[in-house]
């Protein structure tokens, strides 16, 4: 219950912050409930918070403004990587590695020939602790030099994506990866491509990734789009569950 | 070719907004007309250079990272800028568990405009008018009351602290801050009407000579 007596001698100190608690409590719960006190204790504020002006007057360095805007700039989130959100912790922490595993495998992929392709159609990574699985995906067009990997873990709860050799779209498009099931197409990731044709993300998909029988990457507006609009660009069977 | 703005013309609730947008610039420009006055009373408070700075430093960072938490119903700007200042630097002191002498708080009769300032002059001349306003505000009253109030704004001293600090009894710390913070209100506001009068005056006769 609010106290009903007024605060009136306590308002000064209490503008200046310099009531003990328990009174600084009393002030506030009594001003919760009573105009006049509260009014009364605006004018002290006001009057409390032009006390910063009487500080002498000095000039911080010069250098200050450099520094804060070096602060400013450190502290600004890096430019998200186009992914799809979620994931597990774990693979957030093996993603790099995957990636770079992975790049590593397009780039011996691309310098060997067909043959080498040819068997790591069929190729399974093992690693540890778990099997993790890398599905490689084909150019549609023939004369592409695409390359891509679909990645799963042993579970099928999580998966990453790699792919080289897709240049950069314009503003206005992204790729957008398909997983296939029944023929259903569900989308698991929007992405893009940096300068050097590269690009990566993370695969979200309902359901555990052991489910889709096939994949394939098209290109979509940017954002994406319920359903396969664009050109296909890179395919490829995923399992035989 | 895009012109980069001219962060100077707007005002401060709407570099604010700015902020909340991520436009550097427009906390550059905040910077520009507020650090002087978060400096000076950050050093005020903690009797010294580079932790003043380091507060500036912290007051402008908080503002970026969290100006969507300004209120304009609440605060003028300025005034939100102070507050966090203010808290701040006490919080500062008392994580040190040290306070400045208690006859030293860095606070004086006179401004010492020497500096001049790199931006803005006219920004400048206004919170040297409002320094004057409230040093002359000040000089009203005893030196007790102007004692206490120092203590209790610039020093973050409860009253029990300032009776402690100054070996008076509690009630007279009481009366010595209520009657100097009474007087200081009276005056502020007796000032702010005159000048209301003389704004209006002043308008009333440019309309006269206008017509």
């Amino acid at each position: 219950m609010a106290d009903n007596t007024h605060v009136l001698d306590l308002l000064p100190a209490y503008a200046l912050g310099s009531l003990d608690s328990s009174e600084a409590d009393r002030v506030e719960e009594h001003l919760s409930s009573c105009l006049i006190c509260r009014a009364e204790s605006n004018s002290f504020q006001t009057a409390a918070d032009q006390l910063s002006f009487a500080a002498s007057d000095a000039a911080p360095s010069p250098d200050l403004k450099n520094r804060l805007m070096q602060r400013v700039q450190s502290a600004r989130p890096q430019p998200p990587i186009p992914v799809q959100p979620s994931a597990r912790s774990w693979l957030e922490r093996l993603l790099p590695a995957w990636s770079l595993a992975s790049s590593f495998l397009i780039i011996v992929l691309v310098g060997f020939n067909l043959l080498l392709w040819q068997r790591l159609n069929h190729l399974e990574v093992v690693t540890s602790p778990g099997k993790m699985r890398a599905v490689p995906l084909s150019a549609s067009d023939p004369a592409s030099r695409a390359t891509g990997f679909v990645l799963i873990s042993a579970d099928g709860d999580s998966g990453a994506l790699v792919v080289d050799g897709l240049p950069p779209l314009d503003e206005s498009q992204q790729y957008q990866l398909w997983l296939i099931r029944d023929g259903q197409r569900t989308s698991g990731a929007i992405f893009s491509t940096d300068e050097k044709n590269y690009g990566g993300t993370r695969i979200r998909a309902p359901g555990s990734l052991l489910e889709y029988t096939a994949a394939d990457i098209t290109i979509e507006p940017k954002g994406g789009s319920p359903k396969p609009t664009g050109t296909k660009v890179l395919g490829g069977p995923l399992f035989n569950p | 070719m895009k012109l980069p703005k001219d962060y100077a013309r707007y005002d401060d609730e709407k570099l604010i907004s700015l902020i909340i947008q991520a436009q550097e610039g427009a906390l550059a420009q905040l910077y520009d007309r507020y650090s002087r006055l978060i400096f000076s009373l950050a050093l005020a408070i903690v009797n010294d250079r580079a932790t003043a700075e380091e507060v500036t430093l912290d007051v402008f960072m908080r503002v970026w990272q969290k100006a969507a938490s300004y209120r304009v119903d609440q605060a003028k700007v300025s005034t939100w800028l102070t507050h966090i200042a203010r808290h701040h630097a006490i919080d500062v002191l008392r994580r040190r568990a040290v306070r400045p002498d208690q006859y030293t708080a860095n606070w004086e009769e006179e401004v010492s405009n020497d500096e001049l300032p790199e931006h803005d002059p006219q920004e400048f001349a206004e919170l040297s008018f409002q320094r004057e306003r409230v040093q002359a505000a000040l000089a009203q009253l005893p030196a007790d009351q102007k004692q206490a109030l120092v203590l209790a704004y610039f020093s973050g001293y409860t009253q029990s602290e300032i009776a402690d600090a100054l070996k008076q009894p509690l009630g007279t710390i009481k009366t010595r801050l209520r009657l100097g913070m009474q007087k200081l209100r009276d005056f502020l506001s007796d000032e702010r009407r005159r000048e209301d009068k003389s704004v209006k005056a002043e308008s009333a006769y440019n309309m006269t000579k206008e017509e």
